[in-house]
């Protein structure tokens, strides 16, 4: 199995733990350079982020882990890059159209 | 320990609870009987009885309150969250709560009581002690909410004098 080296993860968590509490229990997890969470939605009881995780090796079960231990719910996996080097997606003439 | 303005509310409710129910029990007592070991019983029961009932209350109604949020909460996310970081904060939130509202409870029951611990056994330095700890409580009050501090002194103060009168009065009465 290659190594990832990005994760892109639309997650639904409660308000509490806090996103700076999200960001740094996963930037704490071993093998993680470095994380980026942006907020999307905002609702009574719960708040939609996008979290981009991004390392050498990154666990995936272990985000997961994570995000599941702090409350939260992967909805989706929005991106992945896996592999000896980082690849972009491309813009293809569907999306231009 | 660090507390928020959550266990500000705790703090203030049992303070007054504890100060104010003892004065009374420290008035009513020391007018059926000026001997310091009945008061000191009689306040020191008390103290601990309050303490008690309002940690152990503190308690339950936060077990009930955390419980149902977290049943909304659970509801929106479509997922149970036993066993998460939101389940040991809730618990750890409950247990503070409970520690402090009791705590803030025996604590302030001890200020009417420490002129009679202390040997003096005066009703005079019981009230003079509540009131001036009731400034202090006024002082942190306002603190917490951005008001007045006069304006929150005075409201603590006033709780403080009207118990005070109260007691005297039933004391005329021949109530107590």
């Amino acid at each position: 199995m290659s190594q990832i080296k990005r994760l892109v993860l639309d997650v639904l968590k409660p308000h509490e733990p806090t996103n700076v509490e999200v960001a740094s229990a996963i930037g704490d997890l071993q093998d993680v350079d470095g994380v980026n969470l942006s907020l999307y939605e905002v609702d009574q009881q719960t708040e939609n982020v996008k979290i981009t995780v991004e390392g050498t090796n990154v666990n995936y079960h272990l985000v997961l882990q994570t995000i599941e231990d702090l409350g939260g719910v992967v909805h989706s996996v929005d991106e992945i890059i896996a592999g000896k080097k980082i690849v972009e997606e491309e813009e293809t003439l569907h999306d231009r159209g | 320990m660090s507390f928020n303005v959550e266990e500000g509310r705790y703090i203030i409710l049992g303070s007054v609870d504890g100060l104010l129910a003892t004065l009374g029990i420290v008035i009513g007592v020391s007018v059926v009987s000026a001997t310091t070991s009945i008061v000191i019983s009689a306040g020191l029961g008390g103290a601990i009885a309050l303490a008690l009932t309002n940690g152990i209350g503190s308690y339950l109604a936060e077990s009930t309150i955390e419980h149902g949020k977290r049943i909304k909460t659970e509801k929106s996310l479509l997922r149970k969250l036993s066993n998460t970081y939101i389940e040991t904060l809730s618990r750890k939130r409950i247990v503070k709560d409970s520690l402090t509202h009791g705590g803030a409870s025996f604590f302030a029951s001890l200020i009417p009581l420490a002129p009679w611990l202390l040997g003096v056994g005066s009703v005079f330095a019981s009230v003079a002690l509540s009131l001036i700890a009731l400034v202090v409580l006024g002082v942190y009050a306002g603190n917490i909410s951005k008001q007045n501090y006069v304006m929150s002194v005075a409201k603590m103060v006033g709780l403080g004098m009207l118990i005070v009168v109260t007691e005297q009065l039933l004391k005329f009465f021949h109530l107590t």
